[in-house]
């Protein structure tokens, strides 16, 4: 009888602990599906440093795509419109394309394969439960296992699984950015007449509209290649996700991009051959959780952009060769 | 006080006052400043070639302050600038780690160095706007779009200061 008991008791607790990692897993999934899957619209706050800025986003979901557009609130206006796989960003008085993935669903990109990998790179743990912006929200906090990441911790609404809120912090537990909504509408409340009545919609839709302006007027489709590039010392756990040769708006040739991901932050590579102006900017630079580092060696360009911190961005970028024919 | 430190300092006290004196200043901190205070004087209308002043306190001050920086500006007078705007000591120590990071990052010590290296604070330089198109390329493929859906796109088109005065 004691046995029983005992060998019970064992089977007990090798269950809790796998539905214990299985719930973090899960949480991730509802994560990502949710936000491309649910109706919402609301306010949100973004900060880092000094700099604190007001925007709204509505995201509408529709039979085969999604529609979400995310407007400014503060300073000088600018639009971000995202319908069917291309992405619109109207700033400086301009509607212009950005990116163009015509088969690119509603579905997430954050395959379960990738879901296992952030589990390699970060310890996942349940930091309990809190409200935000007048939600109950579930928070989860991921804690990397080495210095080439920043820590990262979500507040996920407990019933649709939409992220609340969102905190990047550096290894000294210090905030180096963060989202919050402040007001959200979700489901049938989320509020669909400031996104109808825009005409940038009809614009993005039709084709037609005149404020639209296709990046440099050339063919606007991604190509995935074989660039002959490689990262010798990309950190453990950055997995390439892409490698692309893609237009780019201001750039007169197709750009090589390639994509490195640890499931959470992504590393991109931008390759391309060097203007005689671009010097000018050599160097690193930041904006909240995004760091950038830019330097041109042997008349190519190379910017490497990551949520990662500075010196991953360094480390990518000086550790880049050219291994092709 | 005041007065008897100067006639101390003139050499006009008897030995047994000048001993009171000196224990009386020993004690007293204000004393001790001003003391060191008129030395300086003293020192400076004399005009020599050295003038006792301690400021380590205001440099290591300074140098905690200090960003550190990280990378190599391009444009040369820019860095000229720069190093006549930081102060001297610590211009030398950045761009001391400037070089030293650049001639030394191979891709087998790399890792290491990364991680000795965390510590030190990049310079606060924003991205500049004209990077954007970057920023946007990149957020396309990043996993936050996932998770943060479409909010994270604000990053891309974030506007700096300079943007808001013109």
């Amino acid at each position: 009888m004691r046995l029983w008991v005992g060998v019970c008791a064992m089977l007990l607790a090798v269950n809790v602990q796998a539905a214990d990692g299985k719930f973090r897993l899960d949480w991730l999934k509802t994560v990502a599906f949710a936000a491309h899957q649910t109706d919402y619209s609301g306010v949100f706050i973004y900060q880092y440093g000094s700099h604190v800025e007001t925007s709204r986003i509505a995201h509408i979901t529709e039979a085969d795509s999604e529609y979400e557009k995310l407007e400014s609130l503060d300073g000088p206006k600018r639009e971000i419109i995202r319908h069917h796989g291309q992405v619109w960003c109207y700033s400086n008085h301009k509607m212009v394309q950005v990116m163009s993935q015509p088969g690119k669903g509603r579905f997430p990109a954050l395959l379960p394969d990738q879901l296992s990998n952030l589990g390699e790179n970060y310890q996942v743990q349940d930091a309990g439960v809190e409200r935000v912006a007048g939600y109950p929200a579930q928070v989860i906090l991921f804690q990397p296992k080495d210095n080439f990441r920043y820590i990262h911790k979500i507040w996920v609404h407990t019933d649709s699984g939409l992220l609340l809120k969102s905190v990047v912090l550096n290894d000294k537990n210090q905030v180096v950015e963060q989202y919050s909504f402040t007001q959200l509408k979700i489901g049938p409340e989320a509020d669909r007449s400031w996104l109808t009545s825009n005409e940038a919609m009809a614009a993005t839709t039709t084709g037609t509209g005149k404020p639209v302006v296709a990046a440099g007027g050339q063919a606007n489709t991604v190509k995935s290649i074989n660039s002959g590039w490689v990262v010798d010392a990309m950190p453990s756990g950055f997995k390439k996700t892409m490698e692309i040769l893609r237009p780019m708006h201001g750039k007169h040739a197709p750009v090589i991009q390639l994509v490195f991901s640890d499931g959470l932050s992504a590393i991109s590579i931008f390759i391309e051959p060097a203007d005689s102006d671009e010097d000018d900017n050599d160097g690193l630079s930041s904006r909240g959780a995004v760091n950038l580092y830019h330097k041109v060696v042997n008349k190519t360009l190379f910017n490497v952009v990551g949520e990662v911190p500075p010196l991953t961005v360094m480390q990518v970028l000086d550790s880049v060769r050219y291994n092709g024919k | 006080m005041k007065h008897q430190i100067s006639t101390l300092m003139d050499g006009e006290l008897f030995e047994d006052e000048a001993d009171i004196l000196f224990d009386q200043i020993k004690r007293d901190e204000e004393a001790q400043c001003d003391w060191a205070m008129y030395h300086l004087i003293g020192d400076a209308l004399r005009q020599p070639e050295y003038i006792h002043q301690d400021i380590t306190a205001k440099v290591i001050e300074r140098l905690q302050n200090e960003p550190t920086v990280l990378a190599p500006r391009g444009n040369v007078l820019k860095q000229k600038a720069r190093v006549l705007a930081l102060s001297a000591a610590a211009s030398v120590l950045a761009v001391g780690v400037v070089a030293w990071m650049s001639l030394q990052i191979t891709p087998e010590a790399a890792p290491q160095m990364a991680m000795q290296q965390s510590n030190i604070r990049p310079v606060n330089m924003q991205i500049q706007p004209k990077s954007n198109d970057y920023l946007m390329a990149h957020q396309e493929f990043s996993p936050s779009n996932d998770m943060n859906g479409g909010a994270s796109y604000i990053r891309t088109v974030t506007y700096t200061p300079e943007e808001k005065s013109q």
